[in-house]
């Protein structure tokens, strides 16, 4: 068996003038958490529409759960929980019906994981789904998901809508219920530090690409934000600089190792280092894909290419 | 599954028509059974060539007649039923915001579409056969020669419902809305009905006058029978052209549905 749920190698999907993913290369290992960052307009959504069927892909390959997106959609389908963005289910019938509509389609479908998550998510069951707030509609698309017995779950924003208890239980119950099993989580958000509780992976994608794709343990024991003063930019150089960001005269170098003698070899350049300080995931995002915009103070904050 | 689904959005609005469908035949039916006394009643000297005929030829022309007053309400219901039901079906998932979830469930895209097809026809075949069936008690009360002859339309409306469910089931598909499909199909039905009468009023193009009259030949009724003596006619020609409409509907939507991104 594949050691990967999902993999892509170099997918694209154009739409006319937008490269909406560009040769994206994803590598999910099976039983991880994988948090699917990007910004905006990244591509996260493209990259879930194309793994689940939803469009094709313009170039590439992609196989999830160890099955070709183009050939297999139905065995990946049945094997996979999602959750879309929109939150949109059938207006007309409630969650109880929903949930009689959606087991047919599931072998492997759990009646019991319905009556305890409706419990435990305080799920309105005989309410029509139309009159549901925005946190209950969630719920019910979580509830959908958790209970079909997917090996991979594709949560697109998973908390939406969600109170701080509510997020909290549910990304207990993906992690003790489902990755505990052996289940993949691959999840799309905007909630950094909600994703850092539970992720053990990471993907940032940016402008259809991926930037980085690693343990979220790598960040944190190897990532290092060096802060120095400086008053012209330097010319650095190093295999482990990812980001660096000027404010005023001082800058922040994100490395990915090597901390030490990347600050060793900015004061043999007479640079004055301030300090040497783990990351959070948060940081490591922003640092790869802070947009280029003026500094409060009005001066341009331009990232200089490593020499 | 889809098809609980499907049944479950349709069956107050093909309940509603059933019962309306009813009530109209029941109407019509009486209509026209005091439309014959009438005329038996005006005929105090009736012309020697039908004072020989029987009292069941009386019965035949009633039932003509009969055809006559329940088509045109056929029409309508099959129209309506047709475009109401087309438009409500799994294309309006799109405009709903619900086809992610639809079709990211592990079953094929065509089983959609002839879910919502089963479903769709089923309802039209009941609400259209309802409304002719419905005069049967009449044909029954007057111990009638011959009742098929006033079903013989059936099959025709059914066909053309079934082709205009079609339509409207796949213009809801491209719009990606039900209100947009609806009011496609219907500007598609008003210009099929009336485009060839003003081609033919402005540049006298017949062909196009002659190929709807046709294809409507289904709507006949049976006042050929009262006037000219003429058998009811069964227009296979016509209903093969309308049941090869709606398969053809269906074919473009289920290749729509397999081919769109969302």
């Amino acid at each position: 068996m594949n050691d990967l749920a999902i993999h892509t190698g170099g997918l694209q999907k154009f739409f006319e003038k937008t490269h909406a993913v560009d040769g994206l290369d994803l590598n999910v290992p099976r039983g991880a958490v994988y948090a699917f960052l990007g910004r905006n307009g990244a591509g996260k959504t493209t990259t879930i529409k194309t793994l689940l069927g939803l469009v094709r892909p313009t170039g590439g390959s992609a196989q999830v759960l160890g099955y070709d997106i183009g050939r297999d959609l139905i065995a990946i389908l049945e094997r996979t929980g999602f959750v879309p963005e929109n939150k949109t289910l059938f207006d007309s019938l409630t969650p109880a019906q929903m949930v009689r509509f959606n087991q047919g389609y599931f072998p492997k479908w759990s009646r019991e994981r319905v009556a305890c998550y409706a419990d435990l998510f305080e799920i309105p069951m005989d309410t029509r789904f139309a009159r549901l707030s925005l946190g209950n509609k969630t719920k019910v698309c979580h509830l959908l998901a958790l209970c079909q017995g997917a090996d991979l779950l594709i949560l697109d924003e998973p908390t939406a809508g969600l109170d701080p208890v509510m997020t909290d239980l549910l990304l207990r119950v993906l992690v003790e219920d489902h990755v505990s099993e052996g289940k993949t989580v691959f999840l799309s958000s905007h909630q950094i530090t909600e994703v850092e509780r539970i992720a053990d992976w990471v993907g940032i994608i940016e402008k259809g690409r991926i930037l980085l794709e690693t343990r979220l343990e790598e960040i944190r024991k190897n990532y290092r934000l060096v802060r120095a003063a400086a008053g012209s930019p330097p010319a650095v150089s190093s295999p482990d600089l990812v980001a660096a960001q000027r404010m005023d005269n001082f800058w922040s170098y994100l490395v990915s190792r090597g901390a030490e003698e990347f600050a060793a070899m900015l004061s043999a350049k007479g640079i004055t280092i301030l300090e040497i300080s783990p990351v959070s995931l948060g940081e490591v995002f922003l640092g790869l894909t802070r947009k280029e915009v003026p500094c409060i103070s009005g001066k341009p904050g331009k990232i200089p290419v490593p020499a | 599954m889809y098809l609980w689904k499907a049944w479950q959005d349709s069956r107050t609005r093909v309940v509603v028509y059933i019962l309306a469908a009813l009530c109209v035949g029941g109407l019509s039916g009486l209509q026209v059974v005091s439309y014959a006394n009438y005329h038996l009643q005006q005929m105090a000297t009736p012309p020697r060539w039908l004072a020989r005929l029987s009292w069941n030829f009386y019965m035949l022309i009633t039932f003509e007649a009969l055809g006559a007053w329940v088509i045109p309400y056929a029409k309508v219901a099959a129209l309506l039923a047709g475009l109401s039901l087309g438009a409500s079906g799994v294309g309006g998932e799109y405009g709903a915001g619900t086809m992610p979830f639809v079709l990211t469930r592990p079953a094929p895209r065509r089983n959609l579409l002839f879910t919502d097809w089963a479903i769709g026809l089923t309802a039209i075949v009941i609400v259209v056969g309802s409304l002719a069936f419905c005069v049967f008690p009449f044909l029954c009360y007057a111990r009638a020669q011959g009742p098929g002859n006033v079903l013989i339309a059936l099959p025709g409306l059914w066909v053309w419902a079934a082709a205009i469910y079609g339509l409207a089931s796949f213009t809801t598909l491209v719009a990606g809305s039900a209100s947009k499909g609806l009011v496609l199909s219907a500007a598609v039905v008003l210009t099929y009905g009336f485009l060839p009468d003003a081609l033919h009023s402005w540049w006298h193009v017949e062909a196009l006058l002659k190929a709807r009259d046709w294809t409507l030949q289904i709507f006949n009724g049976g006042w050929d029978v009262f006037f000219n003596g003429a058998s009811v006619q069964f227009h296979w020609g016509a209903i093969a052209f309308w049941l090869a409409v709606a398969a053809g509907f269906l074919g473009a939507s289920v290749a729509w549905i397999q081919y769109r991104e969302l």
